[in-house]
Order: C-alpha cells, then sequence, then structure tokens
C-alpha cells in the first residue's frame, strides 16, 4: 500500500455502493463502460465517472480494446484495505487482552493494600 | 454521536471499575504496562501526558528485539471527560513493525458501566480521518459484501490459471 492518500482513495471510492457493484460485475468478467450500464439504471457518463473514481484509486485498470476501453478489477488495493483494517482489530485484541491482565493485577495489588490497611 | 461511520468498532468489558480502567489509559505509568504489541518496550522517560481538552499523551515504543524499529506516538485529545470519555486524534510516526505505514486517525473511547462493578469499553477509530463513509450503511456492512466480491474473484484468478 502506498501510505494514507492511497488507501484514503480506495476507501472513498468504495463508499459508495453503486461502485461496489461495479467491481462485483468486474470480479466477474472485464466490461466496457456500455456493458457495465446495462445492469444499472444510471446512465453512461455516471458510470464513467464512477470509473474514473475507481481507476484514480487503482482498483481498476482500463485498456482499449478496439474501440471501446475495457475495465479490469484490480483486486489488489481492495485486499490491501481488507487488510490494513484487520491489522489494527489486531492490535487492539493484543493490547486489550494485555490491559485485561494489566488491571487484574492493579485490582490485586489494591486488595492486598487494602487488607493491611486494615490489619494497621 | 458521530455521523461518519468509523471503519473500526470494538466492543469489551472488563471485570474492573470504570475508573481504574479510566486510569489504566491516563497514567502514563499504566500505560507503560500494556499498550502495544507483544515485545515492545516505552521508556517512562519519554513520555508526556496532559489529560484535558486540548491536551496531549506522547510517547515511544521501542523494540529490544529490533533496535531499528522506533515509534512515537502523539496523541491530541480534543474532548476528554474524566471516567467517561477520551477523543481525538492519533499521529503515529517512526520505523513502524508489521508492515504500518505512518498514519493518522481519529478515535473516540468511551468507558461505561456494566453490572458487577464491570466497565464496557466502546473504541471507535476512523482510518485516516475526514474520509467519506459508505451512504448505505457501516464499514463492516460494505467490507461483508466486498469480502463475497474478493471469494468470487479469486476463484476467477484460479479458473484463469487452470483455464
Amino acid at each position: 500500500m502506498h501510505g494514507t492518500d492511497q488507501l484514503s482513495a480506495v476507501f472513498s471510492a468504495l463508499a459508495d455502493p453503486t461502485r461496489r457493484a461495479i467491481l462485483a460485475e468486474l470480479a466477474e468478467h472485464d466490461a466496457t463502460v456500455s456493458e457495465l450500464t446495462a445492469p444499472f439504471p444510471i446512465s453512461m457518463p455516471a458510470v464513467s465517472r464512477h470509473l474514473k473514481v475507481l481507476e484514480r484509486a487503482a482498483l481498476i485498470s482500463r485498456e482499449r480494446s478496439g474501440k471501446w476501453r475495457s475495465s479490469r478489477l484490480e483486486a489488489e488495493p481492495l485486499r490491501e484495505a481488507a487488510a490494513w483494517i484487520e491489522r489494527y482489530r489486531r492490535f487492539w485484541d493484543a493490547s486489550l487482552d494485555r490491559l485485561e491482565t494489566h488491571l487484574a493485577a492493579v485490582q490485586a495489588a489494591e486488595r492486598m493494600t487494602g487488607t493491611q490497611d486494615r490489619k494497621a | 454521536m458521530d455521523a461518519v461511520a468509523p471503519q473500526l468498532a470494538i466492543s469489551r468489558v472488563f471485570d474492573a471499575p470504570r475508573a481504574l480502567v479510566y486510569r489504566a489509559f491516563t497514567d502514563p505509568d499504566q500505560v507503560a504496562q500494556w499498550w502495544g504489541p507483544i515485545g515492545d518496550h516505552i521508556p517512562r522517560d519519554e513520555m508526556e501526558f496532559d489529560i484535558r481538552p486540548g491536551g496531549f499523551q506522547r510517547w515511544t515504543e521501542v523494540f529490544p528485539a529490533d533496535p531499528s524499529i522506533r515509534v512515537r506516538i502523539l496523541i491530541d485529545l480534543t474532548a476528554v471527560t474524566d471516567d467517561e470519555l477520551l477523543e481525538g486524534i492519533i499521529h503515529v510516526t517512526g520505523r513502524l513493525p508489521g508492515g504500518f505505514e505512518p498514519f493518522e486517525t481519529r478515535f473516540r473511547i468511551e468507558f461505561h458501566d456494566e453490572a458487577q462493578g464491570r466497565t464496557r469499553l466502546e473504541i471507535r477509530q476512523w482510518l485516516p480521518p475526514g474520509m467519506a463513509s459508505p451512504s448505505d450503511g457501516g464499514w463492516s456492512e460494505a467490507f461483508t459484501k466486498l469480502d463475497a466480491l474478493l471469494a468470487r474473484d479469486q476463484r476467477g484468478a484460479l479458473a484463469h490459471e487452470v483455464g
């Protein structure tokens, strides 16, 4: 992954349900703008705008085949975005496991001090 | 609360009273005990805490097993309510372990009472800050849908290799 800006572009692109649906179509097969417009209740220019956002986020690549440009899914940034969230979940899980142990130790120490105080 | 969906939402109950859990986040001696991945060390003399709205928490993480890794954590606190809430921006810089890029993230940690003197921690994280959220739900829903997409794409790639 290429830093926060790239990640931000990927997440922003994924925030839109139509763009996720376009990616789902492209997971099945490469497609032109007109092929991608058919399943959606939106215009070709609208689909083109979505494709530009996806291309900027490197989630698709586009190549000219004859007269039309064909879009292809690039799954790697998608995997990296999912993996990125997963890394932070693991970070918190590990830290909070340690916090749990720490809190138990602090309370055990306080109970011992409390006992001594009462004896004194 | 917040209109923008967090990328990360963690809820966890601790068998300790709320004030004690809050102290574990705001007392430098205690943070040094539990924060961070296994194998890290937080030098006490490099910790600076000023717990109030507009205040900060700053420390360094070192890894004795790999001296080249040195992580600097700078937390700007935007909202603080004693025993209830910590909110702010975490800036992480330096050389990071585990493929982490230097980054900024907005966070909100709520401390709630639970039955029998326990505490429920609600951690929310927005990565990176200021990003759009899904217009049709939260990120976990979005990624559940994307998981299906990824699984299908992998089958496609496999079929491609076989064919």
